[in-house]
């Protein structure tokens, strides 16, 4: 019985191992990296696990006070959905920055998240 | 003016097309920012497509010198968003008492709360162990009911200042098992109150909140400790008002559609066991290997 159910578990997960993974967009990589210390950004790129849907996904990019920092349009990277970018429109002062994301991957799971970067002076 | 209200009128039926395909599948147990793994001794206070195969258990001696090894499995399917029904059963090899297959479980779970901005959650199940199945060395003459609660609480909502702290979790179980039947041969049958608690140090979490760990494996480890115990409230037979139970101190390791969970088995006391016993579950995610199928709700 023991074997069996070994059996059955591995013959499971070699059928996994064949078929298409879609699951939650987490968050793999970020630019500028999650709690990092930085000179300038001119964009941010965030990389998931899955791809994300361009139309239902945001990043939003807020000061330390809370005001919002102006984005472009977000989009994934041409032939890579799993690379979410937003081009940063101003150059920012220095201060610590809070990037709020919400990714829709391709199979319509949600996921979101928060980190803070900070622009030394 | 005919050509602006066809763009209008396919504007419409995009954005409405869109908007139900997009709907956003809510399973696993995801609150907010926060994934609560699938635990092995407490049960996560989410509902979701799953199946958990193989369970294998070497528990700790037994106080009077017996050896057990579990292998078991249990399959959850959702109904509606949020309300799920789960069936576990399995076998079991006593020494002495040989191999047995146990009782048949069932549990219809609802979770009925989720604060996403304080990664809070919360569910409550009805588990029912029915009597007269499996076989003779694991034989129960009655069945057990079991109303539980299971809540989640992520530390996500801390302060900045906080930040380290952020990827901590804690969630707890709460439930009385009552058997059917008050006297078998003789003997009382207890009921007890089945409680405990996890902690959690989710490193996905630190890698996406935190700080960045660029090591693949390690940012997907959720190291964890469980604490499960087992406390008899009523019709208690006297001198064996004892609670018993396991620290479960262990990691879990996350992939994108499955997890892995190991786990060692610390007996709290002599009535417990003795040694340590291990457990390890490998456990598939339904609602995002199959999203459009096994791993979605019967009915929306």
């Amino acid at each position: 019985m023991h074997k069996t159910m070994q059996r059955t578990a591995l013959a499971f997960a070699f059928a996994l191992a064949a078929t298409a993974a879609y699951a939650h967009a987490q968050l793999v990589k970020a630019t500028p990296a999650v709690g990092a210390t930085i000179a300038s950004a001119n964009e941010i790129r965030l990389t998931f696990s899955e791809g994300v849907e361009p139309r239902f996904s945001k990043i939003a990019l807020t000061a330390a006070d809370g005001a919002a920092i102006a984005l472009g349009t977000a989009k994934t990277e041409s032939g890579d959905a799993t690379v979410f970018v937003a081009p940063i429109v101003k150059p920012l002062p220095p201060g610590v920055y809070t990037v709020r994301w919400s990714a829709v991957s391709t199979d319509t799971h949600h996921s979101q998240g928060d980190f803070s970067f900070t622009v030394k002076p | 003016m005919l050509s602006a209200t066809w763009r209008s009128a396919t504007r419409a039926v995009f954005g409405v097309a869109a908007a139900l395909w997009i709907s956003p599948a809510f399973a696993h147990a995801v609150c907010g920012d926060r994934i609560f793994p699938a635990t092995l001794g407490i049960d996560d206070p989410g509902v979701g497509d799953e199946l958990a195969l193989p369970t294998s258990t070497w528990q700790p001696q037994g106080s009077d010198g017996t050896r057990e090894f579990d292998a078991t499995f249990s399959w959850t399917k959702t109904i509606l968003p949020g309300l799920g029904l789960s069936f576990s059963d399995g076998g079991s090899w006593l020494r002495p008492g040989g191999y047995g297959w146990n009782a048949l479980d069932t549990e219809l779970k609802y979770n009925f709360m989720c604060l996403a901005q304080h990664e809070f959650m919360a569910s409550a199940g009805f588990d029912v162990s029915w009597g007269r199945m499996g076989t003779a060395s694991q034989y129960s003459p009655f069945n057990t009911y079991a109303p539980v609660v299971s809540v989640g609480k992520g530390f996500g909502d801390l302060p900045a200042s906080l930040n380290i702290l952020r990827p901590l979790a804690i969630t707890a179980q709460l439930g009385a098992a009552i058997p059917g039947q008050s006297w078998t041969d003789g003997s009382q049958n207890p009921t007890t109150l089945n409680w405990g608690f996890t902690l959690q140090y989710s490193l996905p979490y630190y890698n996406s909140h935190v700080g960045q760990i660029d090591n693949d494996f390690l940012r997907r480890l959720v190291p964890v400790t469980e604490f499960a115990f087992s406390t008899p409230i009523a019709n208690v037979a006297p001198g064996t008002q004892v609670t018993t139970g396991t620290i479960q101190p262990g990691v879990i390791y996350e992939a994108d559609t499955w997890q892995l969970a190991v786990e060692a088995l610390i007996p709290i006391n002599s009535a417990s066991g003795r040694n340590v016993g291990a457990i390890a579950e490998l456990h598939f995610f339904f609602d995002d290997i199959f999203p459009n199928s096994l791993g979605k709700p019967l009915f929306r």
